[in-house]
């Protein structure tokens, strides 16, 4: 194997799920830092890399990818990790989980995140952030019946790259300030990921 | 197999595609309004979302469209989720572009221009919505000019399915369009095959 690069900066939790997938199954890479405000990823040198100018990328020993989810799921193949399982019906189970957090619970948290956590001064509309809160709360919730139901972890009962993108949402959830109901399996499933070494280094205070 | 969902979903017909080319046999139940609500108790105990598809196989439950079209891709074995690790990786590269950054991007035009929906009347969330779909589809005939007509490894994938019907939404929405060569013709293409026929007419834009 040569080298991984990953192209990214740490506050963007698309970066943190791929290094935090690497981390837990022992590969080895290096980081370049790229995303606003650091080096800006419009840049042609990047664009070839990624028309959409998005963090992550990774270059595989010369393989380039992006979108995160599909990251990790090769990364884990890959490497034959049992983060991704191999029997048809439990890996189906894990990618539905994790594609549910870039598909359902990613996309409701936007305005909100934006309004109340970054304080972006053009996200002001009052029925925009009451709307992507109800949203959001409402997914939040879903997740909650799945934790409490599937015994502490959202698919097969083990740990999965699933669990790693719903965390860093979690934390997400957790960093944004606003009125939350109590939930209590999320909260248990945080903090105990929040408790391993990786959950400390990607999910502090400096990068909510 | 059971496939639950209406037809007029495009995430419903990624899944009905892939089993119709792969040859998994199911049964078609209509789900999603104005057919049957899924906010029923019923629909809920299978996916708590509450949207469609969702596929029953011999007892086996599993929504999100994207990982149905991935798990039935395993499960027959397909070259449309090719074996290779970096070969399926860069199918799973744009399938998951596509419900990620492309289909978000149309929401805000589609519902106002084809569903005319007379709530999304914004002027500036319809132009971002219009900009934004318009960006991505010129990323897609760019990739589609470079990679032989297809948008992975040079073959049908199921990426080339889920972008179809993609680009059928493209194509079925009254707003001005720039002209995609790549794109139309990929479309044009599918649109020509039996399943193409079905699942990219006028009855379901």
């Amino acid at each position: 194997m040569g080298t991984l690069s990953i192209l990214g900066r740490l506050t963007s939790i698309n970066v943190r799920k791929v290094m935090w997938t690497c981390d837990l199954i022992g590969i080895g890479y290096e980081v370049e830092i790229w995303g606003m405000p650091h080096r800006d990823p419009g840049a042609p040198e990047f664009l070839k890399l990624n028309p959409n100018a998005q963090v992550p990328v990774i270059i595989d020993d010369g393989f380039v990818l992006w979108e995160s989810n599909a990251i990790m799921r090769y990364l884990a193949e890959s490497r034959r990790s049992g983060l991704w399982p191999v029997a048809a019906k439990e890996r189906a189970l894990v990618d539905q989980w994790l594609t549910w957090q870039v598909a359902e619970l990613n996309a409701q948290w936007g305005y909100a995140v934006y309004a109340l956590m970054r304080k972006n001064p053009a996200y002001t509309d009052e029925q925009r952030i009451a709307d992507s809160i109800r949203n959001w709360t409402q997914r939040m919730q879903i997740l909650e019946a799945q934790l409490q139901a599937g015994g502490g972890f959202a698919a097969n009962g083990r740990l999965s790259i699933a669990d790693i993108g719903l965390a860093v949402s979690t934390h997400r959830w957790v960093s944004t300030p606003f009125d939350k109901p109590a939930l209590p399996a999320v909260m248990e499933h945080y903090e105990r990921l929040k408790a391993t070494p990786e959950g400390q280094k990607y999910m502090s205070a400096d990068t909510p | 197999m059971r496939i639950l969902g209406r037809v007029t979903s495009s995430n419903v017909r990624k899944v009905l595609w892939t089993a119709d080319l792969i040859g998994i046999g199911y049964e078609h139940e209509d789900w999603g309004l104005p057919l049957r609500d899924p906010r029923v108790p019923e629909f809920l105990a299978l996916n708590p979302n509450g949207t469609v598809p969702v596929i029953v196989d011999a007892g086996f439950v599993l929504w999100e469209s994207s990982a149905i079209m991935r798990y039935l891709g395993q499960k027959g074995g397909s070259d449309l989720w090719p074996a290779d690790v970096r070969e399926r990786a860069l199918v799973d590269q744009w399938l998951t572009w596509q419900a990620t950054e492309l289909l978000p991007s149309w929401l805000y035009a589609v519902t106002a221009f084809l569903a005319k929906n007379p709530d999304f009347n914004d002027p500036e969330r319809i132009a971002q919505s219009v900009d934004k779909w318009s960006a991505n589809m010129r990323m897609l005939e760019a990739q589609l000019a470079e990679g032989g007509g297809y948008v992975a490894n040079g073959r049908l994938s199921l990426a080339d399915l889920a972008l179809a019907l993609s680009s059928h939404r493209w194509f079925s929405t009254p707003f001005d369009r720039p002209e995609l060569p790549a794109v139309t013709e990929h479309y044009q293409r599918l649109k020509a095959t039996e399943a193409g026929r079905k699942y990219l007419n006028a009855d379901t834009p």
